[in-house]
Formats: C-alpha cells, structure tokens, sequence
C-alpha cells in the first residue's frame, strides 16, 4: 500500500508541475515592478524639459492624482501610445511627462543639444497629440534610477499624498487602461 | 518545388513514424511476431526521409532560396558556406528539424543494433522511440515547418545569421548537445519498454547501459562546446551564467550521471531497481522540460529563441502524455518490482546510493531555481531573479560531501566491506592531498583563503584516490602491464570520469579565485599592467570580413619587456544586422588565458578595453572532455559487448 | 603642508613623468577591498532591461547607469550589502540573482535539505533491512580475505 502511494508521488508532482507551467505559457515574465510601490514619491529637484529656469520638485505635484509618464522621442512605443495618453487626459487625466534622454552620457556628454531636442519633442508632440501638463527633463536620469525605470515607456500612478500605487513597464492601451489602471483609481474614489 | 518535397518528405517520415509506433506495439500486445519484425523496417524508412529532408533544407539554405522564410530570416548570400550549413539549425525551426535528425538516427541506430534482444522487447523500444518521433514530426509539420515561402513577396537578401551564432563553437555545440537529448529518449524508451513487459530485471538495465552512456557522453561535450563558446564569444569572459538555457542542459546531464551510477548497481547487483527506471524517465522528461522552457517564453533567458505561446502550448502538451504517460505506468508498475539484494551500510551500493542523492538534490537545485521565479510571479508575489550567487553558494556547498565520497567509493566493494584497512589508506590520501595542495597553491599565490584550499584539496583528494586505487588493483596482478589490461575499460571510463571532474573542481575554484580583470582606457603606446604581464596597446586597424566591418585593437603582450604575443580584440559590425559584436582575443595557455576584449572610442584617440588574466579556465574544458571521454570509452568495450550478446542469446 | 607630504607629491610626478603612458583604470578605487566589491556587485545585479545579463556585461542605458551608481556608491564607503539594498528598494528583489527568504522561497533551501535527510533515512532503513538475514561475522571477514588471496595466487601461478 505505502509503496503503491510513493509510486504515484511522481506523477502528483508532475502534474502540479504542468498547471504552473501551463499558467506560464499566458504571463508575461518580463513585466517589472518597481521596489517604490506603496512608498511616497522620491524627492527630486530636477528642470522642466522646455525651459530650465522653471525648476520641479516631488512637492509640487502633491494635491492630485497624476500619471507619471517616461518617455522619449528615440523610442518608438512611446510615441505610438501618445495617442492614447492625449485621449486621457482629453477625459481629465493629469498626465506629468518625465522625458528619459537615452543618449546623453556624462563620459561623453559634450555633444548634447538641449535645443534640439526641444524642437523634436515639439514637433513630436504637436503631430502625435500633447497628452502632458509638462515635462520633467530627467538628463542624468536620476529620477529614473530613483523610481526603478529601467527603459521607456513606463508609468506610474501616483495618488494626492505622493504615495505611488501602480508601475506600468511597456505602452498604455485601451485594454491595459481597462484592467489596471481603471480599478486602482476606482478604489481611490469609493 | 524544392521546400515542398522537402516538407513531403516529412510527411512520408511521419507516416512511417505512425507506423513504427503502432504496428510493433501493438504486435508486442497481441503477441503478433510479423508486426513486430516490421519494426526495424519502419525505422530506418523514416530515418531516410528525414535525412532527406535535411538534406533539402542544406541544399536550399547554401543556393540562397530566399523564398523560404527561414533562409531569409536566418542566412545570407554573404555568409561563408560553413554558417550556412550551421544556419540550417540556428534558428527554431532548423534547430526543430536537426532534433528530428538526431531522433530518427538514433532510432535507426536501435534497429540496426539490438538484433540480439528479445523481439517483444525490441519492438517496444522501437515503438516508443517511434512515438516520440511522431511527436516531434508533427510539431515541425504543423507549427514550425523550416520549409514555409514567402511569396508572392520574397527578400532579395536574407536577414543573415545572428552574429553570435558565427564561431566554430556553434557549428558543433547543437549538434551534440541534441545527440544527447536524444541519446536519452533511447534509455527512456528502454525504461518504459521494461514496464510495458513487467520485467525490471538487471537485463534491461544491461542493454540500456550503453546507450546511456553514448547519450550521457555527448551531452557532456555538447554542455562543454557551449560553456567555451560562452567564454570565446560573448566577449565578458564567463563561462557559465545559471542561465535557464544551460540549466535546461545541465539538468539531464545531472539525472543522466545519477542514471549511469545506478544502471551500474541495477546491472552488477539487481538493487535499486524502481528507481533506475524512474531515472531513466526523469532524465529524458528533463530533456523535454528543458525544451519547453527554452522555446516557449515563460522563462527570460539570454537566448533569445522565437517564442509563441501557440508552439509552447504543443510542446506543453507533448510534454504532458510524455511524461505524465510514462510517470502514470510507472506508479501503476512499481508496487510490483522487489529487489532482494543484500548489503551492508559500508558498501558499494550504498556509496553509489548517495551519489545519486546528490546528484538528484543537484537537479532539483537547479529545477527549482530555474522555475521558482516564474511561480513566485504566478502567485502574485512579485518578480525575483535567481542566479549566480544562490545557485554557486548551493553547488559549492554539495560539492564537498560529493567530492568526499568520489574519493571513497571507488575502493569500497560490493555488498559490504570491512573499513578499518580503507580507513588507513584514506587518512594517508587525505593528508597527500592536503600536503600538495598547500605546496601547489602557496608556491603559486601570496593569498590563499580557506575556501580555496579546501576547494583545491578535494581537487587534488579525488585525483590521489583514483590514482592510488588504481595503483592498487594492478598491483594485485603478476605484472603492471597484466594489470593495467585486466582492468578493463568501463574501470577505466570511472577514472577518466573522475579525474575529469577533478580538473572541473580545481578549474572553476581557481579562476574564481585568482582571476584578475581591468577595465582600462588606452591610447596607442599605453602600457597596462595586470599580473605579471605588460600589455601594450598598439592602436586600431580597420578589419574587413565577409559579412562585417569593424576595428581591430592590437595589443602586445610582454613579459618582463620579453615578447610574448600580439593579440586582435575585434570589434564587428554586421553588414546586415548592423550589429555590433565584441571578438574576444584570447591568447590560451594550460596554466593560464589572457583575454582582451575591445571596448567603445572614448576622446582623443583612446578605447577602452578588457583585460582578463584567467588562471586555469581551460582545465574546465579539458575535464568536461575527460568526462565524456569516459562515456566513448565504453563503447569500445568489447567484452561487453561480446558479454551482452552471449546473454541474450541464452 | 608637512614636508612629507610634499616629498609624496614630487615622487607621485616623477614616477607620472617616466611612466606617462601608464593605462589608467575607468574605474578608480580607494582600496582593493572596494574595487573587489565593486566587481561582485556587477556580476550580482541584474540588468532591468535585459533578456538576462548582470550589469557587468550588459551595453544597455540603465545597466550602464546602475554601473555607475554602484561607483559612486561604493566610492561613498557602503558597504555591499547597503549598494544591494539601496538597489533592491528602487527596483525590486529582480534586481538581484541571490533570491530573498521568504515563506515562499525558503523552499529553495529546505527542499534539498529535506531529500537528502529522507535519501539518507531510507538507505539506513534499507540496509537494515537488507542485511537482516545476513550474519556475517569477523570470522567470515577473514575466510574472505583468504579465499581472494588464493584466487589470486592461483592466477599468478597460471
């Protein structure tokens, strides 16, 4: 009898084995969480994108939920989610831009336009739609690096005492909007 | 036309496939010897079209046919001839077809070379290894045919291969690695041909034994090939990462060794019968299970392979009959099996019975590293990674107890043994062992840790051992030559074995702890200094291949201002791709690797660069060739064979 | 500033001066310890972006910007295990190949505890069992050891 038992102990185990398996087939392993959920946001002290004497800080963004959103104009997804964001914030979304200049290097940093890059977010922006209140120019990407961004597009949900409730790693769509972001901003207004 | 007769050809094999799966099992049942004799036949028949078929897809691959979709994606009309043919299995598709290569050869092989078992017995084997062609056969057909077109509308030029797929390590490492995998669908065929008869004596284990031992020896090399291609073509110096692909190779291999360690037991004493079975099968469902988790995407890895979770869902399923069937007979089966042999605490037996718990709590480290985080994020708890640190903190403390023991098991005999004379002999090793390791690493190195030395003294413990058991049972003999013949070549397969893993152990303790690294930038005339050597850097000259461009950094090696060679860190950019790829130049040496790899331009005419001083990093793949040297000698056993054959014939 | 002081300076130039195109390092370090745990922290974090590399050799941004936190965090005097926790609060426990212990990690270390204790158990069991009926005694021991000896001799005699 107990050997009969310790037979089917394989199979058992097998089986458990391909139900975890068979749900890995449909999730997605690279999706990421920031180690910042539930915490406050970090400070920062960081320039908008447009005009540098206008300084931003975390403080500042306090009072309102808001969408951080990262993104750059060297990345493609992010450009095609534009769309999409301008519709939201069409319907009262509060989207902050947080802009991650990928090619800015410190080691190399001396042939970086400043200018340049004003006109192709502009340009950018007024093709694709505007969906941002404004945008934080995160240069040595240090607010990044704070939030646990690893690349772009990513975005957080963050409510009115700064605290950040969502990460979102790859582009913001209907369906994606539907699924996570809806019920977590439901839940904030009961 | 040609890709269509191509496919057709498969087609042709899959029906055959279907056949030899069905008529000799099925005679088998009924007890219908004229189904059963068809078996060999049906074999070969579908081992010809497949060979056919991948003929066809060589064929179409070296004339550019760039109407079928696999040849665009992964070849060119620039590439050289040889990563043509190494295309043919670079991508999924290919790589699909060449595991059907393997799997209908080695199921050729089986018919040509088991005329001496019992027919009900061959025609299972045949029959199973015909399913598990099915299998595979259908998959290709179905959802990943290397012979689809893409027409009307068809590249002019093919998309080439990965550029890190271009290196001679590449040619080979698949191919083996997959006579491997499929080596071991040949013991699980056996295993499950023995349930399917009920009889689990030593004689199953007696003719699986071999092919195990073939399978077993290919993977090793083939595992061997891909940690040196790592290290030769990823430009970082490593050669082994934890990553989910190798582990999917290390995992079989593990099991296979436990496998080989108890086939012996199961042939020589008739014990431990139930478990070598569910070995058997546990080695080839890992080969599968490594499968999945390689081609389906639930796993980030390094590699990069085509994910669709239509084809991970096939092969889930595949999976699923495979090894749920097999696991399923074997609980139904295994209440029946006693073993009745006898033995005491201090014996062979149990010796090799806690190899194989070693080996087995090894696989399930690496199982359950390897697919703990995807659970975890299943759970909702969250994403983790599991990597280098845990899994060589785990192996590091397995090792010591496993070294131990493959320093004494040789010696101990069969059924019992009394240990006070062994234990002589031991204290005397243990202390060799210490004395030379001490005066090995003090006379090499200013610093030596603790851990390096016990690390290094099992090296040098599992090597003396061997040596002086060795030295031992010739000397029972009249002559030294007398003895060394009468040992007899699967003793001798245990040495090569041993040894190679103590070249293993000595190699990754010693270029873990005394390889040296730095990351510098340098302009032509700038000397950097690492170890005792000088490496002078010469400045960049463009280089031109016949698929890429790039910048070659030349470097010269000195020795106390003596010449010692001059090296070319490459730097390519794929014509195709336009991808960059790092060359690493490696000048090797038995005691020691330096390594350069060049990095990006920085200001004023500087580059960074790598350099590596490996000590020993090449006694990793001389001992994984030693290792499965002792695989390939067996072979060659003819007494065994002989042996085998009187048997059957009784 | 003391005398000493300035011999060290003047020595620093001149040794500068006759080895001018000495290389220089891209990352420079206090101490050996801290460059020692600077290449550990490298070969142990993990690249967010990244199929799965460690950020010593991955090429991408963010492993390039994690590279150079570690420096400068490892510069400051932390401690390893500070960099890997400062790491872990903005990226999270992906962001590091040791896994934390967790009630649902813990598996990862009790289970080859658990089979190797039950592997041992059951071969003490086992050979119980399986000598039970055998009586063997130092007297046999040694009519053994005779017996191979003859055998032996007989060979050598052949």
């Amino acid at each position: 009898m107990n050997r009969k038992i310790l037979g089917f102990l394989p199979f058992l185990i097998f089986v458990l084995l391909c139900v975890f398996l068979y749900q890995g087939l449909f999730g997605n392993p690279r999706e990421l969480q920031t180690g910042r959920l539930g915490q406050t946001m970090p400070s920062f002290n960081l320039p908008d994108l447009m005009d540098e004497n206008k300084r931003w800080t975390e403080k500042e963004l306090l009072g309102e939920v808001y969408l951080m959103n990262v993104w750059g104009t060297w990345c493609p997804t992010c450009i095609a989610e534009l769309g999409y964001l301008t519709k939201l914030r069409e319907q009262g979304v509060k989207i902050v831009g947080l802009y991650y200049e990928q090619a800015y290097d410190p080691d190399f940093g001396d042939h970086f336009d400043i200018n340049a890059l004003r006109e192709e977010v502009d340009t950018m922006l007024s093709r694709a739609g505007n969906p941002y209140q404004f945008n934080i120019l995160d240069l040595e990407r240090s607010l990044a690096l704070d939030l646990g961004v690893s690349g772009a597009p990513e975005t957080f949900l963050v409510d009115k005492e700064g605290t950040i409730l969502l990460h979102h790693t790859g582009d913001i769509n209907q369906r994606v909007w539907r699924n996570k972001f809806l019920p977590a901003l439901e839940e904030l207004q009961p | 036309m040609i890709p269509e007769i191509g496919y057709f050809a498969l087609v042709l094999a899959m029906a055959l496939s279907l056949l030899l799966c069905i008529f000799p099992l099925w005679g088998a049942y009924t007890g219908n010897l004229r189904l059963m004799r068809a078996a060999p036949s049906l074999a070969l028949g579908q081992c010809l079209f497949v060979l056919f078929s991948f003929g066809i897809l060589i064929y179409i691959t070296l004339t550019d046919d760039f109407t079928v979709a696999y040849v665009a994606h992964h070849s060119s009309s620039t590439l050289p001839w040889y990563y043509k043919v190494t295309s043919t299995w670079g991508g999924h598709e290919g790589a699909i077809l060449l595991w059907l290569v393997m799997q209908s050869s080695w199921t050729a092989l089986v018919a040509l070379m088991s005329k001496s078992l019992p027919w009900v017995l061959r025609a299972r084997v045949l029959g199973v290894l015909g399913f598990l062609g099915v299998g595979f056969m259908l998959y290709t057909l179905w959802m990943s045919s290397p012979f689809e077109r893409l027409l009307p509308y068809f590249p002019v030029e093919g998309r080439d291969l990965n550029p890190l797929l271009q290196d001679p390590g590449m040619i080979i490492h698949p191919p083996l690695l997959y006579m491997g995998y499929v080596g071991l669908s040949v013991s699980f065929s056996f295993a499950i041909a023995a349930l399917l008869t009920g009889k689990l004596d030593n004689t199953w284990a007696k003719w699986s034994r071999p092919w195990t031992m073939v399978a077993w020896a290919f993977l090793t090399l083939g595992i061997t090939i891909g940690s040196w291609w790592a290290y030769a073509e990823l430009g970082w110096g490593g050669w082994w990462f934890w990553d989910p692909v190798e582990n999917a190779s290390l995992m079989p291999w593990l099991v296979a060794t436990a496998l080989l360690h108890s086939l012996a037991v199961t042939e020589k004493r008739g014990v431990f019968k139930s478990w070598t079975v569910l070995l058997a099968i546990a080695a080839f469902s890992l080969c599968l299970l490594g499968t999945f988790i390689v081609r389906s995407g639930i796993i980030v890895s390094v590699h990069a392979f085509a994910t669709d979770p239509d084809r991970g869902l096939y092969i889930l399923s595949f999976l699923a009959v495979v090894v749920g069937g097999s696991l399923a007979l074997y609980a139904a089966r295994v209440s029946q099996v006693h073993s009745e042999g006898r033995y005491r605490f201090a014996s062979r037996e149990v010796a090799l019975w806690l190899n194989n718990i070693f080996l087995v709590v090894a696989t399930l480290i690496v199982l359950l590293g390897t697919l703990l985080p995807m659970i975890h994020k299943e759970l909702g708890l969250g994403s983790i990674s599991i990597g280098v640190p845990f899994f060589n903190q785990m192996f590091a403390i397995l090792i010591v107890p496993f070294a131990l023991l493959l320093g004494i098991a040789p010696m101990l005999r069969w059924k019992q043994n009394t240990l006070s004379p062994l234990a002589k002999k031991w204290l005397v090793n243990v202390v060799l062992s210490l004395v030379a390791t001490a005066a090995w690493l003090f006379s090499s190195y200013e610093q030596v840790s603790v851990l390096t030395f016990m690390a290094t003294a099992l090296a040098v413990w599992i090597v003396f051992s061997t040596i002086a058991d060795l030295l031992q049972k010739v000397s029972l003999q009249t002559s030294i030559s007398e003895g060394f013949k009468r040992l007899g070549l699967s003793y001798w397969a245990m040495v090569l074995g041993h040894v190679g893993l103590a070249f293993v152990i000595a190699s990754v303790t010693l270029t873990s702890a005394y390889s040296v690294e730095r990351a510098v930038a340098m302009k032509p005339g700038d000397i950097a200094t690492l170890n005792e050597y000088q490496y002078r850097f010469d400045g960049v000259k463009e280089i031109r291949g016949p698929n890429y461009s790039g910048h070659a950094g030349v470097v010269t090696v000195l020795k106390n201002d003596e010449f010692v060679t001059e090296l070319y860190a490459e730097k390519r950019l794929y014509d195709i791709g336009m991808q960059f790829m790092t060359e690493a130049a490696i000048d090797d040496g038995f005691f020691r690797d330096l390594y350069l790899a060049l990095g990006e331009q920085m200001s004023q005419g500087a580059w960074s660069l790598r350099i590596y001083h490996k000590p020993y990093v090449r006694w990793m793949w001389l001992g994984g060739i030693l290792i499965s040297l002792a695989g390939f000698v067996v072979l060659a056993d003819k007494r065994y064979r002989r042996r085998v054959k009187k048997e059957a014939q009784v | 500033m003391k005398i000493r002081h300035v011999m060290l300076l003047v020595m620093i130039l001149l040794l500068s001066a006759t080895v001018a195109n000495a290389a220089e390092d891209k990352y420079e370090f206090k101490n050996a310890e801290r460059a020692q745990t600077f290449k550990e922290l490298t070969l142990e974090l993990r690249c967010p972006k990244c199929q799965n590399q460690n950020i010593a050799d991955s090429d991408a941004v963010v492993a390039k910007d994690l590279r150079d936190k570690v420096v400068a965090l490892v510069q400051e005097g932390n401690s390893k295990q500070e960099v890997i926790d400062y790491m872990i609060d903005r990226y999270g426990y992906f962001v590091h190949y040791q896994p934390p212990v967790t009630p649902a990690t813990i598996i990862l270390w009790v289970l080859p505890v658990v089979i190797v204790v039950l592997g041992f158990g059951f071969i003490v069991f086992r050979q119980k069992k399986a000598s039970k009926k055998q009586q063997w005694s130092a007297a046999d021991d040694e009519r053994l050891e005779q017996l191979i000896a003859q055998y032996q001799r007989k060979e050598r005699q052949q």
